[in-house]
């Protein structure tokens, strides 16, 4: 029973940079695995820069973790904490030296999977996704002014892709001085798949094509490879990003 | 600030200024747009003016039917209860019908952006 994962990024159809960021990791006897997705804003350098710092200053802190024993919930937690802190931290200081990166931010999407226990942390609108069988359940909620909006009720969820501002995030990495991710938790069962990704997928393919698009008996590079395929055939607009983690039966 | 074109055959005849906090819409003259046409129910729908809760700056245009006779709809789809507007809906009410504009929108659309603290 180890885990697997995998990722892909595209720079989509109609973008000229990519400025979302990727990294799996998974510890030597496959038992623990660390993914995550940022998906970056703030003109093309900037959004460049700034998912990327995030994913390394990220990973840097916490996948020599994912190599030791297994942790505490607590202690995984603070981890996170801090690593999301440093990451924030580092962005500021960039847009602090170059005007040009003056607005820069990043959305950031993180899963670190011990045996069968996940925990999951996001600032933004980049999104993790629990598969279970065909059975796909969203386990984050959008730091966006949407999601807010549908959630007091003033729209419906079926208005969002039409709204106006729906890009606008009240969260985001490098925006303020303070980044509190949000953290949420699940099991996993054998077969069951971890998927995070940028809103370049939500936006360019249905959530109700992604199970038969990734059939658990195909390679789960493949199924990474058939989301993001999809995704450039219906002339996804944004960058598209995704990272997957199976816990094989 | 946002406004309602009335539109004939594809033209715009006449722009109503939505000024809040309440437009009313009905063919009775005591609404703030009154179509004296035999489709329009006295008392038809109504259009809430508010300040968007999260994004300074932004106001939201909710337009609510008023168990009107023949409907208000919004692109085509007959609403029931209250619906936010977005630039470029088009609004009937009864068989008349309206474009709703919203310049303001547009700088939203383009750019994604985050609210900075």
């Amino acid at each position: 029973m180890t885990l697997i994962a995998t990722g892909l990024t595209d720079i989509g159809t109609r973008r000229v940079s990519n400025q979302d960021a990727i990294a799996w990791h998974t510890c030597p006897d496959g038992t623990r695995a660390l993914g995550i997705v940022a998906d970056g804003m703030g003109g093309y350098k900037g959004g460049e820069i700034a998912s990327q710092v995030a994913v390394n200053v990220i990973t840097q802190a916490l996948a020599p973790l994912v190599n030791q024993p297994p942790m505490d919930d607590d202690s995984r937690v603070d981890a996170i904490r801090n690593a999301v802190r440093d990451a924030n931290e580092q962005i500021q200081a960039l847009r602090e030296e170059d005007p040009v990166l003056g607005n820069m931010g990043t959305t950031v999407v993180l899963a670190w999977i011990q045996g069968s226990d996940a925990l999951v942390a996001h600032i933004g609108d980049s999104r993790c996704y629990h598969l279970d069988g065909t059975r796909l359940t969203l386990k984050t909620r959008d730091d966006t002014v949407v999601q807010n909006m549908i959630d007091d009720g003033s729209i419906d969820a079926s208005e969002a892709p039409r709204m106006p501002f729906r890009n606008v995030l009240t969260q985001a990495l490098g925006s303020s001085e303070t980044a509190e991710p949000t953290f949420c938790r699940l099991q996993m069962a054998p077969g069951d798949r971890l998927l995070l990704c940028s809103d370049g997928l939500t936006e360019a393919v249905p959530e109700a094509d992604w199970p038969h698009l990734m059939q658990p008996q195909t390679p789960l590079r493949q199924q990474a490879d058939a989301l993001v395929h999809i995704s450039l055939e219906n002339q996804a607009a944004d960058n598209v990003s995704v990272v997957l983690i199976l816990k094989e039966s | 600030m946002a406004a309602l074109s009335h539109l004939v055959d594809n033209l715009v005849v006449t722009t109503f200024e939505l000024d809040g906090p309440r437009v009313r819409i009905g063919r009775h003259p005591d609404n703030t747009i009154q179509i004296d046409e035999i489709s329009v129910s006295a008392r038809h729908a109504f259009i809430d003016v508010e300040p968007n809760a999260y994004l300074e700056g932004t106001t939201d245009y909710y337009i609510t039917d008023n168990d009107s006779t023949n409907g208000t709809f919004v692109n085509d789809i007959r609403i029931d209860g209250r619906q936010r507007l977005n630039h470029n809906d088009v609004v009937r009410i009864g068989w008349n019908l309206f474009r709703f504009v919203d310049e303001e929108e547009n700088t939203l659309e383009k750019t994604a952006f985050i609210l900075e603290e």
